[in-house]
């Protein structure tokens, strides 16, 4: 009987924090509508854009996937890739920089 | 001679494997592979932007209140699928299966906007060869698209699952799995919506 009182206090806590994190989600996905409508600078709006879509993957990924409850491991699966083509993108830039911007290495 | 060597196990069993089940394992080393799949063409698509000053004549033509109402459309479905397990845990069958019932509609919502999308860009004349920035769009979202229809497919047989009344323990963990999938899917839309709709 206690076991499914304290279940049930449980699930209600949980579904209140799932409803939060979805107001927050929606709130985010306002918030960068609202800067792309107005005329806010481009590399400004970008980045906050940006900052924003990382606000709320990060609020998926802890909250929804429960990585915040999760093994070091499952954090290293996800680092790992994510840090491969993160130095993929930033190993060709300077590739870029110098055939494109500077018109060399053509 | 033989009873005196000692036998040395080929691989070290240690506590922090066995803590974590093969099959939420399977599904995680399965997403960590979806990241290369889908970091890849995000990448490549952003530094072709940046070697060719940015694409922003032909994202001018994409419908950006559709991406936005699909991306609310998605995330409130990642809302329902965790629901559907937090349902599951308290082993509530009516409760589980109206939330994967509503996450499979999401999906098909989803679809049906992204179809009338493509129909609309297709009736102005944008198809996947009319250009570099039409190619990526249509190639990442497809993509994305594919990966729904097989979330969908996962929830409609959970839902199966979940009215053939099968043991809890099965359901939960299986529902778990699925929703990783699915929350993973809407990981990737939160960020291609901002870099094909909005920048």
């Amino acid at each position: 009987m206690s076991e499914t009182t304290t279940g049930a206090i449980d699930t209600r806590a949980e579904s209140s924090l799932y409803m939060m994190i979805w107001a927050w989600l929606v709130f985010l996905l306002i918030a960068g509508l609202v800067i792309f409508v107005l005329p806010i600078p481009r590399t400004a709006a970008v980045i906050a854009i940006f900052s924003f879509a990382a606000i709320k993957a990060a609020l998926v990924l802890r909250n929804y996937m429960h990585l915040k409850h999760e093994h070091l491991l499952i954090y290293l699966m996800v680092l790992v890739p994510a840090l491969l083509f993160l130095g993929m993108a930033l190993t060709l830039i300077p590739d870029i920089v110098y055939r494109h911007h500077f018109g060399l290495g053509q | 001679m033989g009873a005196g060597v000692e036998r040395i196990p080929v691989v070290a069993e240690t506590d922090h494997l066995r803590e974590i089940p093969p099959g939420k394992m399977a599904i995680w080393v399965f997403l960590a592979s979806e990241i290369l799949v889908f970091g890849g063409l995000i990448t490549a698509f952003v530094l072709y932007q940046f070697a060719h000053g940015g694409f922003s004549a032909d994202a001018a033509h994409v419908k950006w209140r559709f991406g936005a109402f699909n991306t609310l459309v998605l995330v409130t479905s990642s809302m329902t699928m965790i629901r559907a397990l937090a349902s599951a845990r308290a082993n509530d069958r009516a409760r589980t299966q109206m939330f994967l019932l509503l996450t499979v509609l999401l999906g098909c919502a989803f679809l049906g906007v992204k179809t009338f999308e493509y129909s609309s860009e297709m009736r102005e004349g944008f198809y996947p060869s009319s250009g570099m920035f039409w190619s990526f769009y249509f190639g990442m979202t497809g993509l994305h698209a594919l990966h729904m229809m097989a979330g969908i497919a996962i929830n409609l047989m959970l839902l199966i699952a979940v009215t053939r009344e099968l043991p809890w323990e099965f359901l939960r963990r299986r529902i778990e799995y699925g929703g990783l999938y699915w929350h993973f899917v809407d990981v990737v839309w939160i960020f291609l919506f901002p870099l094909l709709y909005l920048t």
